[in-house]
């Protein structure tokens, strides 16, 4: 028996929440029954994610390496948990999980009618599968038709409140994000012609050898595929459906767009650039430049459009195209500590943005107010939901011993390693400047006169969400311990190919 | 000049491909009608298919089924199309997806235009 | 709708459009077309018989709750079929590894779990189009 789970246990990651998502519209009446389904779902997420993580360290990095339907690498579909796949699969459990538990009794607030909260988590489990396969696949015809499978659930996840924005918000979103599939899939397209193979090694080797012939098309392969992934991770000049499409979705909605879906993207561009091009291609073609640059840029203008918001969802949504910037430089460093740095951000970020959106949905969903200067007071009425936000706004803007600290620490020795004082002066200035954009929250929620009208925490599974998230920002920021050395070891299997 | 001219004869499918693909990201990017950007959607992702099906074709090769008595025959590469029939079920379901989504803008604002839907945004939003 | 000859052909045609698309299913695996193409045309015959009779007597031909077990469980039947691999201690989707009997090639019951797999598709496919039909023709609650 656990010899076949632990054979089994990529495609069990995988396939445990796609088959709960494809039941679940059956069972739209019993809205009870599909939130204690969901919730366990994701809680054995967490343990079969664990255990691979285990699994993996204990091997030393040694992929498991998944042969679908038995059929050998060039011909079939592969699957590899190696430390990378493994890291991000753990990333999504451990944010999917708290995300669920907010939801739970705390939907028909935001989504409506009984049936609605079904297909809404539908959708929900349908993208944190899509997610995992992203970690796990090793094939780029998988990577797409898993993109596209993440896009609409997005797409479905933000339409699903009956507001007219949001039917916007979600139009905006699906043209923008498909014109990025359909750029993705030319890229594919492009390096399967040049190499004839669809799995990442076999296509990374051979192109290694003849890049030589067809530089251009290698060069065309490269733009490609910055755009699609860039369109839908929000790279800064690229993020214009953002902010519309997080802060019109419901909270947990908008928690896990930011936290894992565009991470899901980041990470897919993280996989085809070092796996498929491989970091010496990737500075024949200074595309390592590009990223730094990008980065930078995102960063900037990320926190200065957050600076510029008055609602707290949008500053929040703007403040994702910063971060997003961090872990987009972090790629473009090119060494050990830098990659480390990212991978760890990525995560770091994930549960922060989760916690803050929770925060923020509940805030809203209480007070019925969006603006940051209405909130005066909430500090005293609603104490778990603030100080949640508290500890994850210090946790982002980088205090030692806060999770967002590591990763930062790891980009800035990564940044230094490449002698350039340009990334490190950003890193630091993004700091600043996200303290600049949250803390004044923090100021009126606590240090403002409260109103005379009764405000309430949210209820106890909601409670315990943001509790556990905010425990896990300061378990990763104290005792970093393995997760950190598993973000070592994928930086070093990004890296094995130089 | 001669060389390149010849190349791009000998290659026309990608060239047509290339073309179809400027035209339907003209068409999304430039017009402001919800239907007109989803037609131009579907039209760049026929362009990318055109060029994957492209990459597998053999000239003078057969569908690649065998009977018995062809093995000898020249086969086309059947991965292009089969993934590109993967591509069109996921872009079938986008413009299903879509048009809902275009239902749903049509009966809360009255307009398939996205400029004035942009216009009037806050005014429904405030109802 | 008042349009006899319409209604006279359709009535001959839709059986033979509707067993159209299920030859297609069955014979996915052996000629071209498949299941999403079948898929495709069951779903068609349906909507055809609801643009002509109305939406009301389509609906009462396929409910609401037909729809939804048929989609859910048509995906679910891919995935349960992929897992008869695993039970038998070979990869997941495994087909011919797992010990099933391939069948001449050519043959209607050859390829394995193939053709099981795509009567899964088909319906689900089938009931898909069906189901967008209706969300799209039927006012808002």
């Amino acid at each position: 028996m656990r010899e076949m789970i632990t054979t089994n246990l990529p495609v069990f990651i995988i396939i445990a929440p796609l088959f709960v998502s494809f039941i679940l519209p059956t069972l739209s009446k019993r809205i009870k029954l599909v939130e204690n389904l969901v919730i366990s779902v994701e809680i054995l997420g967490i343990a079969l994610a664990v255990y691979l993580v285990s699994i993996i360290l204990a091997q030393r990095g040694m992929p498991l390496i998944y042969q679908m339907g038995g059929w050998s690498a060039p011909w079939g579909i592969e699957l590899k948990a190696g430390s990378l796949g493994a890291f991000f699969a753990l990333a999504i459990a451990i944010v999917g999980l708290p995300v669920a538990l907010f939801s739970k009794g705390n939907l028909s607030v935001e989504v409506g009618a009984e049936g609605r909260t079904a297909r809404y988590y539908t959708l929900y489990l349908l993208l944190i599968g899509a997610l995992t396969g992203m970690a796990l696949t090793n094939d780029l015809f998988n990577v797409y038709v898993l993109v596209e499978v993440a896009t609409l659930s997005c797409v479905g996840l933000v339409s699903s409140q009956k507001r007219p924005q949001a039917a916007k918000a979600a139009f905006r979103y699906l043209i923008l994000a498909t014109i990025g599939s359909a750029f993705v899939l030319g890229g594919i397209g492009f390096i399967y012609i040049i190499t004839g193979h669809l799995n990442m090694g076999f296509a990374s080797q051979k192109l290694s050898d003849i890049w030589q012939n067809n530089p251009r098309v290698v060069w065309t392969a490269f733009s490609f595929m910055l755009v699609g992934f860039g369109v839908k991770s929000a790279v800064f000049p690229l993020h214009i459906w953002l902010p519309d499409a997080h802060s019109v979705a419901p909270a947990p909605a908008s928690a896990v767009l930011s936290g894992l879906a565009v991470k899901g993207y980041l990470f897919c561009l993280l996989k085809v650039l070092y796996f498929v091009f491989g970091p010496s291609l990737m500075q024949v073609y200074s595309v390592h430049r590009i990223l730094v640059l990008a980065g930078m840029i995102a960063i900037v203008a990320g926190s200065i459009l957050a600076l510029a918001q008055s609602e707290l969802k949008r500053r929040l949504a703007f403040s994702t195209v910063a971060q997003v910037g961090y872990i987009i430089l972090g790629f473009g460093l090119v060494n050990t500590k830098g990659l480390a740095g990212s991978l760890f951000y990525l995560l770091s970020h994930a549960v922060i943005k989760s916690a803050l959106f929770l925060s923020a949905g509940a805030i809203v969903n209480v007070t019925g107010k969006k603006h940051i200067k209405d909130l005066a007071g909430i500090g005293k009425k609603m104490p778990v939901t603030m100080a949640a936000f508290t500890i994850s706004s210090l946790g982002l803007v980088g205090i030692p011993l806060l999770s967002g600290f590591i990763g930062k620490w790891n980009l800035l020795l990564g940044s230094l390693e490449t002698e350039n004082l340009l990334p490190v002066i950003v890193i630091i200035a993004g700091s600043v400047f996200c303290a600049a954009y949250l803390f004044p929250v923090i100021r009126i929620a606590y240090f403002e006169p409260a109103p005379d009208n009764d405000l309430k925490d949210p209820g106890l599974p909601q409670k315990i969400a943001l509790i556990l998230l905010s425990i896990m920002i300061i378990v990763l920021g104290t005792v970093p311990g393995s997760v950190l050395e598993l973000a070592n070891r994928a930086a070093a299997e990004l890296l094995a190919v130089l | 000049m001669r060389e390149l001219i010849d190349k791009l004869i000998v290659n026309y499918p990608y060239v047509a491909a290339l073309i179809i693909f400027v035209i339907g990201a003209m068409t999304v990017l430039t017009r402001s009608n919800v239907f007109k950007k989803l037609l131009g959607i579907n039209i760049m992702e026929s362009a990318i298919f055109i060029m994957f099906v492209a990459s597998g074709n053999i000239r003078g090769g057969s569908a690649p089924i065998l009977n018995g008595n062809n093995s000898e025959a020249l086969f086309i590469n059947p991965l292009p199309s089969a993934l590109m029939l993967t591509g069109i079920v996921v872009s079938v379901s986008v413009s299903a997806f879509a048009l809902a989504l275009i239902l749903r803008l049509y009966r809360s604002y009255g307009t398939t235009d996205l400029r004035r839907i942009a216009l009037m945004g806050n005014e429904v939003a405030d109802k | 709708m008042k349009d006899f000859i319409l209604k006279r052909i359709a009535s001959i045609v839709l059986p033979f459009i509707c067993i159209y698309g299920f030859y297609v299913i069955f014979h996915g695996h052996v000629s071209p077309g498949g299941s999403f193409a079948g898929g495709i045309i069951v779903g068609l015959s349906f909507i055809a018989f609801s643009t002509i009779y109305g939406i009301e007597k389509g609906r009462k031909k396929l409910p609401e709750k037909v729809l939804v077990y048929a989609e859910s469980y048509g995906t679910l039947w891919y995935g349960i079929l992929g897992l008869v691999g695993i039970v038998k201690g070979v990869p997941f989707l495994a087909n011919k590894l797992a010990g099933i009997d391939m069948g001449a090639p050519g043959a209607l019951n050859s390829g394995g779990l193939i053709s099981l797999i795509g009567i899964g598709v088909g319906i689900r496919v089938a009931s898909t189009m069906v189901t967008l039909f209706f969300t799209m023709m039927e006012e808002e609650k």
